[in-house]
């Protein structure tokens, strides 16, 4: 058995593939990652809000309420949407206009992150994030009949909370009938093939504060997502800290008491959501959702929670950085 | 007085003959019993063993207009972090914040 690895950057983040032995009249492992490379490149290219000719920006900057989509944005959209609709507005791909004001304009690919630590330090009192009564990701719509995506003009979507999940499932779509592999994007990975199921992956969740291996997960199918706020924070010109995980009733970055989510789903968009819902929702909230797939939860402390199905099944280390700080 | 020689019969020479083709084939036949029979030992188990052994090529792929900066970065600590590994053989899958 040999296996295909191939890292490369984009969407601001690495993405790895590992891809097994082909099925039947599928091409070679080198071939397929080749491929899955290009579309992921497409895709950034396609729906960055940091490029200015991306088909994204081009919707966003449309004066026309309907306006006309490739299948892609299309796919984007209504994958940002479901997001919505199953974090309850959580995860809500308007807020365009409140991360720009927050400091995130363009991309922080390869930027050091403010140091966490001193950003909980001073951050405000905790609470959890709560959807925006006006709900305005209800009124975007999709026409995959007509090939478009209708809204009110001015109202900007962003892939941001369902973007790599979506690319991570698109190409694992392709990958069908490989004896295995992985689709890393950016920490949104999917897992799939007959042989995983046997031999499973191991996949290391990363700790926030320490960047260090901090739980040891072993999935042979499905998908994992981690949402935290130790990548994209920043200290903006009047000396606070922001990161890029937004309270949608405030716009504002939320400080919920959990600094990182880790999410199990069946999907890596569904893994992606669950994660970022979890972190909005504050512990309390973070244990409901993440209650059902299991998952991770990252307190403020450094403390690591397992849930759901994880919880019941102790099988890895689980380090207690407060304990042993 | 002395008693008068007793006179042995000699066994007829058809009854000599009969005697050693049976004596042979009785014991021909024990031979051939035997040998037969230490022939087939116990049908003794077969281990088959099918070893599978994963190769992986990895290939980092630099992006257009930059160095290799965050790759290389990302081989050494993934490097690291395998050595610790006991079981995949390829460099460990990590999620974390993006």
């Amino acid at each position: 058995m040999s296996e295909h690895d191939v890292i490369f950057d984009a969407m601001g983040s690495h993405v790895r593939l590992l891809i097994g032995e082909p099925g039947p009249g599928m091409a070679a492992a080198p071939a397929a990652a080749e491929q899955a490379r290009q579309l992921i490149v497409e895709f950034d290219a396609a729906l960055s809000r940091f490029k200015p000719e991306s088909e994204l920006c081009s919707l966003n900057a449309d004066p026309r309420e309907r306006v006309p989509a490739s299948e892609l944005l299309r796919t984007a959209v209504k994958a940002g949407l479901e997001a919505a609709q199953r974090s309850g507005g959580l995860v809500d791909p308007t807020l365009v206009g409140e991360i720009e004001t927050a400091g995130y304009v363009a991309s922080r690919a390869g930027v050091p992150g403010a140091p966490l630590g001193a950003a909980l330090a001073e951050a405000p009192a905790r609470r959890p994030a709560r959807p925006n009564p006006a709900q305005d990701w209800r009124r975007i719509e999709v026409d995959d009949a007509a090939g478009t995506v209708t809204r009110p003009a001015g109202l900007r979507f962003d892939t941001g909370g369902a973007g790599k999940g979506l690319a991570a499932d698109l190409v694992a779509q392709r990958l069908r009938g490989y004896s295995r592999f992985i689709v890393d994007c950016g920490g949104d990975i999917r897992i799939g093939g007959a042989d995983a199921l046997i031999s499973p992956y191991e996949i290391f969740v990363e700790h926030p504060l320490t960047g260090e291996r901090a739980f040891v997960l072993k999935l042979g199918f499905g998908a994992v997502a981690t949402s935290g706020l130790n990548v994209r924070i920043w200290r903006g010109e009047d000396g606070r800290y922001s990161h890029h995980l937004l309270d949608p009733a405030t716009g504002e970055p939320a400080w919920t008491g959990l600094i990182g989510a880790t999410a199990l789903g069946d999907t890596a968009v569904e893994a992606e959501t669950f994660a970022k819902a979890a972190l909005l929702s504050g512990p309390e909230g973070g244990r409901t959702v993440l209650g059902e797939r299991g998952g991770l939860l990252v307190h403020d402390s450094g403390r690591i929670e397992t849930v759901g199905p994880l919880a019941a099944r102790p099988r890895v280390r689980i380090p207690d950085l407060a304990a042993s700080a | 007085m002395t008693e008068p020689a007793r006179k042995t019969r000699r066994p007829g020479p058809a009854l000599v003959i009969w005697s050693s083709i049976v004596l042979f084939g009785v014991l021909f036949a024990l031979l051939t019993y035997q040998l037969s029979a230490s022939q087939s030992p116990p049908p003794r188990p077969v281990v088959v063993r099918k070893v599978l052994k994963r190769r992986v090529v990895t290939t980092y792929v630099p992006t257009p207009g930059r160095n290799s900066i965050s790759s290389s970065g990302a081989i050494s600590s993934s490097g690291a972090i395998a050595a610790e590994s006991s079981s995949p053989a390829y460099a460990p899958v990590t999620t974390g914040a993006s």
